[in-house]
């Protein structure tokens, strides 16, 4: 998958949630008259599910990425600090 | 000026009604039927899977002649994907998942010919497509697993008061794909249709400046057929990740609970 395509499935991942969560917030509302209560609860959940489905998706990324080939890793040199 | 105006590709004309449902005498209100442009290109994009598929299989060659090696290896592509991500019992879905990705793969192709509509440029579409898949997967679940299938909002190991929170937040990420499908879809296919548009708007914008546009023409023009590149490799892989997408859900229906 090209970056761009990657990008593009994170953010969509991330703003369908948060979509979903505010109309269902407000649809709730209207029903119940209690503008706006639901909205604010389900906006705030909305964000953490989006959260949700952007680690999932990263996750699975990482699944399907290929192994790095560990010829090529560059040695972590372990004294770093600055004394 | 004729072909500079980007947005004029996505316009719905009716080619012809099948009469109207309801209303009454007067012709107010109902619902028409119309036979519209898209219509006739999605009937052109199944026409044209279904006369490749039947006739570069009827040799039906143990050695395959090569259209009929192009339809074996994408029923295997396809097969294998499936069977990666739902398992074996997801193959009875593999009628299914086909249908699926060679749709929007030919629509996508057909939609990148001059003048053509892209069908998967229309968010009612792909909606329709996302609905699709996530009734299917809904129904299936429920009538295999039952309330097991409410499993899937439950994950397991995690202490009870907390579940008071991760529950809701599992149930609007479910609710939530449909949406982030369809609009992954159509934002890719809007997006590049209307690049490729305007870059070729510039050419035609040029060219009444003489010698020196025409000449300046060329620039837009390189970006056009660069463009065009690129809405093959889009068109195909927007089609690649919806299907695989609709396989990670009906996993989730086949076996519910992560």
């Amino acid at each position: 998958m090209t970056g761009a395509g990657r990008a593009f499935r994170m953010a969509s991942e991330f703003v369908a949630a948060v979509i979903v969560a505010t109309a269902l917030g407000m649809a709730l509302d209207a029903i119940f008259g209690t503008q706006p209560i639901f909205m604010i609860v389900l906006l705030l959940l909305g964000f953490a599910a989006g959260v949700l489905n952007v680690t999932r998706a990263a996750a699975e990324m990482n699944a399907n990425a290929p192994k790095p080939d560990p010829d090529k890793l560059v040695p972590v040199d372990q004294d770093d600090d600055d004394d | 000026m004729a072909g500079t105006d980007p947005i004029s590709q996505f316009k719905i004309y009716d080619l012809f009604s099948f009469g109207t449902i309801g209303g009454d005498a007067d012709g107010n209100g109902g619902f028409e039927l119309v036979f519209t442009n898209s219509s006739l290109l999605m009937l052109i994009t199944v026409s044209v899977i279904s006369f490749y598929l039947i006739l570069s299989t009827r040799g039906r060659g143990l050695v395959p002649s090569r259209l009929q090696l192009v339809s074996e290896m994408s029923y295997e592509f396809i097969a294998n994907m499936v069977r990666s991500t739902a398992g074996n019992e997801g193959m009875k879905f593999f009628p299914f998942v086909f249908s699926l990705f060679s749709f929007i793969l030919i629509s996508n192709m057909i939609g990148l010919f001059p003048y053509i509509l892209t069908i998967s440029s229309h968010i009612i579409i792909t909606v329709a497509l996302a609905l699709l898949v996530m009734t299917i997967v809904i129904v299936y679940g429920v009538m295999k697993n039952g309330f097991g299938f409410l499993k899937m909002f439950v994950p397991s190991g995690i202490p009870l008061p907390v579940l008071f929170i991760v529950v809701p937040i599992e149930v609007l990420s479910f609710l939530s794909r449909p949406l982030s499908l369809s609009l992954r879809l159509f934002g890719n296919m809007l997006a590049g249709a209307i690049v490729v548009k305007v870059f070729s708007g510039f050419m035609v914008m040029l060219i009444p400046l003489g010698a020196l546009g025409i000449l300046g023409a060329i620039l837009p023009l390189g970006m056009t057929i660069a463009l065009t590149g690129l809405e093959f490799l889009v068109g195909a892989l927007q089609a690649f990740v919806f299907t695989i997408l609709t396989c990670v859900y009906l996993n989730d229906a086949i076996n519910p609970g992560h």
